[in-house]
């Protein structure tokens, strides 16, 4: 099996690795760059908690092969604070109290963001839409959605 | 699991089943057998042609071993899931021509294999003249999903639970395929040989699809139920669509496309037929429903029964017909 | 003892909705769980061979060729592991030894240098099955036509309070003779009799299991893992290995959602059992989401005959139930969930005559084990139907039905015991009041049918008698306190509330506290496991001893230092004061390096670490005949449940507009905290309620995957969900708090069911109430056609 060398943009930093063909970007966050606030959860695209953003775009990254990234500037949840601040959307949804055992967030918070990115003012029926791929078992969506409301009116 | 409804993987062979010619049975998807799904995918090639020709001889030259892929949403979990098994995915997303989206009045709509659904539903024109398609494609899975999924992907794969492909027969789709032999052209209608079997060659890279231009007063519905509310397969699903035509004698032509109880996505031809000969009426649109439901071949799995699906085309048909009679009504008024 | 506390003085920040201590690290990606934690290129890689036959006899096991593969370093099978493992009931081998039991059963286990090796060592090992008949219903599995599937039952050890019956696939038996129910029948104005299938279901935990292990040369081992129990989970790993508690450390991070999957123990005695042929490397083992939806902990399915009648005036008079628990091929921790469902089978009500069998019986399907409720869910769902029918029955409300017999103030329960003061009443009350009781709104649409429903709940906490929590606090140069527990935040919150109760009993801010983690069995305190939804109460009831001995260890030494009475003294804000001679000093510049002596000649005081423990000293048994007794559990809390629903009658699909739930928690330390965990099993319930199903067809799971096994989703949920807190303190809990994250999973199915009965007249079997479920029986009942 092949290794392809690739460049990609991650949180804003350029990074150059090794891949082999069969890794997928979610395993060279977490395995190869230690990028662990990224979760798998189900590794078929159903769950969402590996979302990350791909050129903007929010993606599950256990469904996406790392070496077609070369090239592409990816988000995590760890790049969505800006030296210690929290983005808006992490500030929200902690005073909504929409975390609980945390293993969802970081997927939650890279859909919301991306959402409230391309839909500034969101309805609550936009927000619904938007989540109905990220998964939680512990809040029940009341307090996520709270959460990206309030964002949404920072 | 297969998740349908995405790009990927599409066979470069014709299969044979006659079985399922017959309809006699098949698997609407690949149910996962319990023990065997991987933890990662397993070892391949990842190779990325630099032309649509090379890609082409390359599959051709690997048949029976290699996979074309766009989205892979779909291929990445049959790999895993130990249902397919390729030694080299060939990479074609990238090709000239795979990422354009366009429009034109006279020609229709042309999008290209790798536009990845949520583009499709925010192109314009799109939501002006094919406000059905994008209402399908809105359906698919999740927003996540939807960013990797493509129409073509959906197509190939051949899915009769699959949401898009019941507007683009509907909209008599065609498909730009560059095989061994060069350009040529396939209609959609005649594509889909029976669960996840497509009449794709050897060598078979299928580049656009084609929209004819949509007629004038196009109105269109896609109804899909899912066992929740959102993001789920289609348990069944009901593409419906009708615009005037003078050519008919009711004034009007209706027709319904099924999702996920047959083989292959239905058109059922009698509902038009019913819906075209007289006038439509509540009477008329009763009837053509009660044919979707006759029409229908559906199966037991572990979604839904037959029976089910079954009473729910009836319900459903009515109910994306009733809409489109609406929306037509409103524009003729 | 407990903390005889009343409720006048309640310091800050005790009954604030604090934000939680460890929300910035979650939404940051900092925050540890199991599979993140580094370990190097030291680390091994785990795959399980699991048998594929529900019930079968392992006749000859190959492992040649896979130990031959380049890249492996451990081969193991269940010779290498004679011990038996089990909470409650010894019943299980941590590989398959002579017999496997339920598809997914662990037998070999390999270690490698990567995944990918492992898992092709696993296609090089052979096993031999002899397939044997499996059972695959648990009313079926309690005849004695059934095959047996423990053999050797009757030599297996049990916790004194579980009584298995040799011979049989019976591995708990417990009884309810209450009154005398023969007699009472005649004396009903209204009698129903129903039975209830409940089907399988699963935790679904968004983080699967994940454990490493790690023996060295001389056989200490450590585990980490999203453990609910680390305590538990040492003491059972090390009883099964022979090794002793003191050489075996368990490590728990984070856990992603435990809802009772990652207590006791599953899967990682495997990776314990591996490691120690490994001399030195960790070696982790991850669950795939298919293997999580099978090979773990399920909850358990139940066939329920109730027969329940009531007096002319609306008064419970006899109840006689029958639970046959399909409990799984292994049930040395769902034998308590028979146990547990028996000594609440009246349900939350007086009824003095009550007859209960309740069967836990062994089958060749998935381990059941603890989950969100512990057969509560599972009991109530078909116990609060027959309620309401009674009542329509005799033509009464089921809100007043309900009124007249929920538990009040010194009910006798149906152990004989009496209930203590609870709210119950009041969240009925709240409850039909938020969702308009009474008042028929007009549907939607005309092809909508819509109905209200209500149900209630109680729950003790299910545990042993003597179930411990201990605590230290420690103080540091800076002020700051540290508190030790053993217990997990499994996201219900505990480690905020620790750090609330410790804050408010020691005289400090919250901001101040901070929860020693990850927990460490080398360096925690004991703490028996996080579930019951107990720890509020017992391990809260640690943490304030814990806080008050070190505030007392400190007012003392300031007292002797200034030559003052102690009980002039006080901490606030961090602060030490006098309200004698208002003097004062900064906790931080006392607590390491202690005081002066008053004439300067010499130090009092030193290092100051409090310690607290808790443990209820008043549990009785239960009598084995009659399962009546002083004491059986601790306490109960108790609440209430409704919603509004929709029926779509073209599609049978179900919309739930608005829910409404009250709990009696005693006392919320943090409301808003409490209201979530409202919210989020309000949502798990009605989840279980409209779509979850593990479909098990000749034991062999049909939808072990997001795709087939439906979750609710964000755009499931109602519009809102009125959540309400009552507060009637409990005795002993800390300012009066009792648990709350388990109950409000318990009553939704029912409340559901009830409302669809209210909306279409129909009635079900079980859940899920599928919308295919409902349309084929609209069309049955020819509602529809």
């Amino acid at each position: 099996m092949g290794f392809h060398r690739i460049n990609l943009t991650i949180n804003g930093e350029l990074e150059q690795v090794d891949v082999p063909a069969n890794m997928t970007l979610l395993e060279l966050l977490r395995e190869s760059l230690a990028l662990t606030g990224t979760k798998n959860g189900c590794a078929a695209g159903e769950c969402g908690a590996c979302t990350v953003m791909i050129n903007g775009e929010p993606v599950n990254s256990c469904l996406v092969l790392a070496v077609e990234c070369a090239g592409a500037e990816i988000i995590t949840v760890e790049g969505l604070a800006r030296d210690s601040q929290l983005d808006a959307i992490q500030k929200a949804i902690i005073d909504a109290g929409g975390v609980q055992c945390g293993y969802c967030t970081p997927g939650i918070l890279i859909t919301s963001r991306a959402l409230i990115d391309r839909n500034p003012h969101p309805s609550e029926a936009d927000i619904r839409e938007a989540l109905v791929g990220n998964l939680c078992r512990c809040t029940g969506y009341v307090r996520i959605i709270e959460g990206i409301q309030e964002a949404s009116r920072m | 699991m297969a998740f349908e409804g995405t790009s990927g993987g599409y066979n470069g062979w014709i299969f044979t089943n006659l079985a399922s010619w017959f309809g006699l049975s098949y698997d609407l998807e690949e149910i996962p057998t319990t023990m065997n799904t991987l933890p990662r995918l397993p070892e391949f090639d990842y190779v990325r042609p630099e032309t649509i020709a090379e890609a082409s001889r390359f599959l051709a030259a690997h048949a029976g071993e290699a996979r074309p892929f766009l989205g892979g949403t779909d291929l990445f979990v049959q790999m895993r899931d130990r249902v397919s098994k390729p030694k080299y995915l060939v990479d074609i997303k990238c090709l000239p021509g795979m990422n354009d989206i366009s429009y034109d009045p006279s020609v229709g709509l042309t999008i290209g294999a790798a536009v990845n659904m949520n583009r499709v539903i925010a192109f314009p024109q799109v939501r002006e003249h094919y406000q059905v398609l994008a209402e399908a494609a809105q359906s698919v899975a999740s927003y996540q999903l939807r960013s990797r999924a493509t129409i073509v992907g959906n197509i190939c794969n051949a899915s009769p639970a699959g949401d898009t492909i019941g507007a683009c027969l509907l909209l008599d789709g065609v498909l730009n395929i560059h095989g061994q032999d060069g350009m040529r052209q396939e209609p959609l209608k005649d594509f889909f040989l029976g669960p996840r079997m497509a009449a794709l060659r050897k060598g078979d890279i299928v580049t656009s699809i084609q929209l004819l231009a949509a007629p004038d007063g196009l109105t269109g519905k896609y109804l899909k139920l899912g066992r929740n509310r959102m993001s789920d397969l289609a348990i069944v699903g009901v593409t419906a669509i009708g615009y005037p035509d003078q050519s008919v004698a009711s004034g009007y032509r209706m027709k319904i496309a099924l999702a996920s109880v047959a083989p292959t996505p239905l058109v059922v031809d009698r509902v038009e037929t019913i819906l075209g000969e007289t006038s439509i009426t509540e009477e008329r649109l009763i009837l053509a429903a009660q044919a979707a439901m006759e029409a229908c071949k559906p199966i037991d799995d572990v979604r839904a029964s037959a029976r089910y699906r079954r009473y729910m085309v009836r319900n459903l048909s009515l109910r994306a017909m009733r809409a489109v009679w609406e929306g037509l009504q409103g524009r003729a008024a | 003892m407990g903390n005889r506390i009343t409720q006048t003085e309640v310091p800050k920040p005790v009954g604030e909705s604090k934000p939680r201590l460890d929300a910035r690290e979650k939404v940051t990606g900092a925050a540890i769980f199991a599979d993140d934690i580094q370990f190097g290129n030291a680390l091994l890689h785990a795959r399980i061979l699991r048998s594929p036959h529900p019930h079968a006899l392992i006749t000859s096991i190959d492992t040649s060729q896979a130990e031959a593969l380049p890249g492996v370093k451990a081969v193991v099978t269940g010779q290498d592991f004679p011990g038996y493992i089990g909470l409650y009931l010894l019943d299980r081998h941590i590989f398959c030894r002579d017999r496997v039991r339920y598809v997914g059963d662990p037998v070999a286990g390999v270690a490698a240098i990567s995944e990918a090796i492992a898992e092709k060592a696993l296609e090089l090992i052979e096993v031999e099955y002899e397939v044997l008949e499996p059972v695959l219903d648990g009313e079926y599995g309690a005849s004695p036509d059934s095959t047996v599937i423990h053999p050797a039952l009757a030599e297996y050890k049990a916790a004194s309070f579980i009584l298995p019956q040799p011979g049989t696939n019976i591995s708990n038996y417990f009884k309810i003779r209450k009154g005398d129910v023969e007699q009472a029948w005649g004396r009903c104005a209204a009698i129903v009799e129903r039975k209830y299938r409940i089907p399988h279901i699963q935790h679904v935990p968004i983080e699967t299991h994940v454990a490493i292990a790690q023996a060295d040369e001389t056989g200490k081992v450590t585990l980490w893992g999203n453990s609910q129990s680390p305590f538990a989970q040492r003491n059972l790993i090390a009883q099964a290995l022979g090794i002793s508690q003191s050489d075996m450390r368990v490590i728990a991070p984070y856990v992603g959602g435990g809802f009772g999957s990652k207590a006791g123990v599953s899967m990682e005695s495997l990776a314990v059992a591996i490691a120690t042929r490994v001399k030195g490397r960790p070696v982790k083992l991850v669950l795939t989401r298919e293997e999580e939806f099978y090979t773990a902990f399920v909850r358990q399915g139940l066939i329920a005959y109730f027969k329940m009648g009531c007096s002319e005036d609306g008064r419970l008079v006899a109840m006689e139930n029958r639970f046959y628990w399909d409990a799984g091929a292994y049930t040395e921790y769902g034998v308590n969930i028979t146990r547990a469902s028996g000594y609440s089978s009246s349900g939350p009500y007086e009824v003095p005559n009550v007859k209960t069998d309740s069967y836990c019986v062994y089958t060749n399907h998935p381990v059941g084990g603890p989950m969100r409720g512990f057969g509560m869910p599972e009991m109530h769902a078909g116990l609060e139907q027959c309620i309401d029918e009674l009542a329509l029955q005799i033509g009464m409300d089921p809100v007043e039905f309900r009124r007249i017999n929920c538990l009040k103030d010194g009910s006798i329960l149906v152990t004989g015991s009496q209930m203590h003061p609870t709210g119950l009443s009041q969240c009925l009350e709240k409850t039909a009041e938020a969702i308009a009781w009474g008042h028929k709104a007009l549907p939607s649409a005309p092809n909508k049918r819509r109905g209200k429903g209500l149900a209630l709940m109680w729950k003790a906490p299910a545990m042993p008698p003597n179930a411990g929590s201990s605590a230290w606090v420690e103080l540091t140069e800076d002020g700051r306190v540290a508190v030790g527990v053993g217990g997990q935040d499994l996201g219900q919150g505990a480690f905020t509330v620790m750090a609330q109760l410790a804050a408010g009993a020691l005289g400090v801010p919250y901001e101040w506290v901070k929860v020693s983690t990850p927990v460490d069995t080398r360096y925690s305190p004991y703490e028996w496991q996080t579930v019951a939804s107990r720890l509020t109460w017992s391990m809260g009831n640690a943490v304030v001893n814990a806080a008050r001995d070190a505030r007392r260890q400190i007012l003392d030494m300031t007292a002797e230092a200034w030559g003052e009475d102690p009980d002039k003294l006080d901490i606030i804000d961090g602060m030490v004061v006098s309200y004698s001679s208002e003097r004062e000093v900064p906790l931080k510049d006392i607590v390491i390096y202690g005081l002066p002596k008053p004439d300067n000649r010499g130090w009092i005081g030193g290092p100051v670490i409090g310690r607290g423990k808790f443990m209820p000293d008043y549990v009785t048994g239960l009598d084995p005949e009659t399962g009546q007794g002083e004491r059986a559990v601790v306490h109960y809390t108790t609440g209430a449940q409704a919603v509004e629903l929709e029926v779509d009658l073209d599609t049978g699909q179900i919309e739930i507009i608005r829910g409404a739930a009250a709990f009696d928690v005693g006392k919320a330390i943090n409301p808003e905290m409490v209201k979530a965990q409202i919210e989020g099993g309000f949502v798990q319930g009605m989840s279980s309620a409209l779509f979850e199903c593990m479909q098990l067809k000749d034991g062999v799971m049909q939808n072990p995957s997001f795709v087939d096994y439906r979750i609710a989703t964000s755009c499931d949920i109602p519009e809102g969900i009125k959540t309400m807190i009552v507060e009637v303190p409990q005795d002993d809990g800390p300012w009066g708090a009792r648990g709350v994250g388990e109950h409000s999973m318990v009553p939704t199915v029912p409340a559901i069911a009830n409302a669809i009965y209210d909306a279409i007249g129909i009635r079900f079997e079980g859940p899920p109430f599928t919308a295919e479920k409902v349309y084929l029986a609209m069309l049955e009942a020819g509602i529809i056609t």
